[in-house]
């Protein structure tokens, strides 16, 4: 696909129009309206044609690592072009709706022998398969990460809590009851643990814009690398509350269960 | 003011801690009465029992022996339980070092007792604050302790001991964390805290506080081997 002359359309029929992904206009600094030579080969025969269009790159991560342009012609110029005739491998074909590509889909299965029709859905699903396998992989990875930091945490907080042995020591001296210590101590620690957690989810979605923006810019696509989803955050809030509810817990009733004057070291 | 009635009475007080085979004798049979409006001094060098006492006097601790009686409870006889509501509503405690809540306002820390009592806000943040105007806090009432000096911090911890009108105001060593000046300012708080009615029992190594006090009770290896009453 070469760039056309001035010359090379002249005295010719008006020439037909093609799509150009916005990667290849981005690399060849092509615009709508701009004229181009055509060639299926290096020393092919050429049709001259203008860009029509520039089309996204559709978010599929099966082309993320592919360094190609996506060209799209009228399919009669295409098959010229290629010397294949009436033949092709694949084809698209829409439907009203749902119930009409299942009639499509069962009428082209039943009659046209030699075809195969297949729900564009179904074929998501099969090609995503090894990126399903990956995000499971990294789900799994992420989980692990929350909770031993979870943990981790479980543990500064109890430390934390034993610090203030002295404070509680002096709260049940002056007659606060063990429970009114537990529950003040517990609501605490699930206050810290729902604002870290909100804090966590902020920090998180902004780590996974950047991350966005950058692969985004390295792979020239407008796939989403990292997605921060209701359920992950509802388990990140929710697995955060409980670790903090239940550290805040187990400090509590073992500082409210030894003898104040001990707390106090006396 | 003074009266004849005993807030307190203790009666041949022992505490002994078991230390392998052969137990430490920290009280050998201390009695001693506390009448209501009294301000007593108990004082002694260290590892006396001065602290023991006061920790069986203020219900904390069980004796090994004897009895303790406060407005005639004999507090031996609570439940843990039972005893920590009636420290809440009949003892107030202060310390060496003052255990502020650090979250909560000079206000809001004074309030605790009461909450804990079951006064409704109103009263609470109208008693808070009446008790800080009386230690000459009341504008530090949204102050947080962070916020306040050493002595001030003294007597917002004064404030919320006396938060639940006690009848017995027990203080250990109140002047330990402070200066000279501030300490004698804590001393003028106490004899006008007495003054106005409150019954105080003071632990101290502080000679000026305990010569504040109405009566000197001198301590040595676990027993009172005098107890002066000085005016």
């Amino acid at each position: 696909m070469l760039p056309a002359g001035a010359s090379a359309a002249a005295g010719a029929a008006a020439p037909r129009t093609i799509a150009i992904d916005e990667r290849l206009a981005a690399d060849a600094h092509l615009r709508v309206g701009d004229r181009l030579v055509v060639r299926a080969g290096v020393d092919g025969p050429g049709d001259t044609v203008i860009v029509g269009a520039i089309v996204r790159r559709s978010a599929d991560p099966s082309e993320v690592a592919r360094d190609e342009y996506r060209v799209l012609m009228h399919l009669d110029e295409l098959q010229t072009l290629t010397g294949y005739g009436d033949r092709v491998d694949r084809f698209a074909v829409a439907t009203r709706d749902s119930a009409a590509t299942d009639r499509a889909a069962g009428l082209i299965n039943d009659d046209a022998f030699g075809f195969q029709a297949h729900r564009s859905r179904d074929i998501a699903v099969e090609t995503s398969q090894t990126f399903l396998v990956v995000s499971r992989f990294h789900r799994a990875i992420g989980v692990i990460t929350v909770v031993a930091s979870a943990v981790f945490l479980l543990c500064i907080m109890l430390l934390k809590v034993d610090e203030r042995r002295r404070d509680v020591a002096a709260l049940r001296l002056m007659g606060i009851s063990s429970a009114t210590v537990l529950k003040s101590i517990v609501l605490e620690a699930t206050l810290v643990a729902g604002v870290g957690s909100l804090l966590g989810v902020a920090l998180g979605a902004v780590i996974s814009a950047v991350v966005n923006v950058h692969y985004r810019g390295v792979y020239r696509t407008p796939l989403a690398f990292s997605i921060v989803t209701p359920g992950v955050v509802a388990f990140a809030v929710a697995l955060s509350l409980v670790l903090g509810m239940a550290a805040g817990f187990l400090a509590a009733r073992r500082l409210t269960r030894v003898n104040p004057l001990v707390l106090f070291g006396r | 003011m003074s009266d004849s009635a005993p807030v307190l009475s203790a009666r041949d007080l022992r505490r002994d801690y078991p230390m392998g085979e052969s137990p430490v004798h920290a009280l050998r049979g201390v009695s001693l009465e506390v009448a209501a409006g009294d301000y007593v001094a108990i004082v002694g060098p260290s590892g006396c029992g001065k602290s023991t006492l006061l920790n069986l006097l203020g219900a904390i601790d069980r004796p090994t022996g004897g009895t303790v009686a406060i407005r005639g409870e004999p507090v031996e006889r609570l439940s843990d339980r039972e005893r920590t509501r009636f420290r809440l509503l009949h003892i107030g405690f202060v310390f060496q070092r003052f255990y502020l809540m650090p979250a909560l306002t000079a206000g809001e820390n004074v309030e605790l007792p009461l909450a804990e009592a079951g006064m409704s806000r109103a009263e609470r943040k109208a008693r808070a604050r009446e008790l800080l105007t009386y230690v000459g806090l009341g504008a530090r009432v949204t102050h947080r302790p962070t916020q306040l000096s050493g002595g001030e911090q003294q007597r917002v911890a004064i404030a919320r001991a006396l938060a639940n009108r006690p009848a017995l105001l027990l203080c250990d060593e109140p002047t330990g964390e402070l200066d000279a000046h501030t300490g004698a300012e804590m001393i003028a708080l106490f004899e006008r805290l007495n003054a106005d009615g409150t019954t105080l029992v003071v632990v101290t190594h502080d000679e000026d506080l305990a010569a504040a006090a109405k009566r000197v009770v001198h301590m040595r290896d676990g027993g009172v081997v005098s107890d002066t009453r000085v005016r």
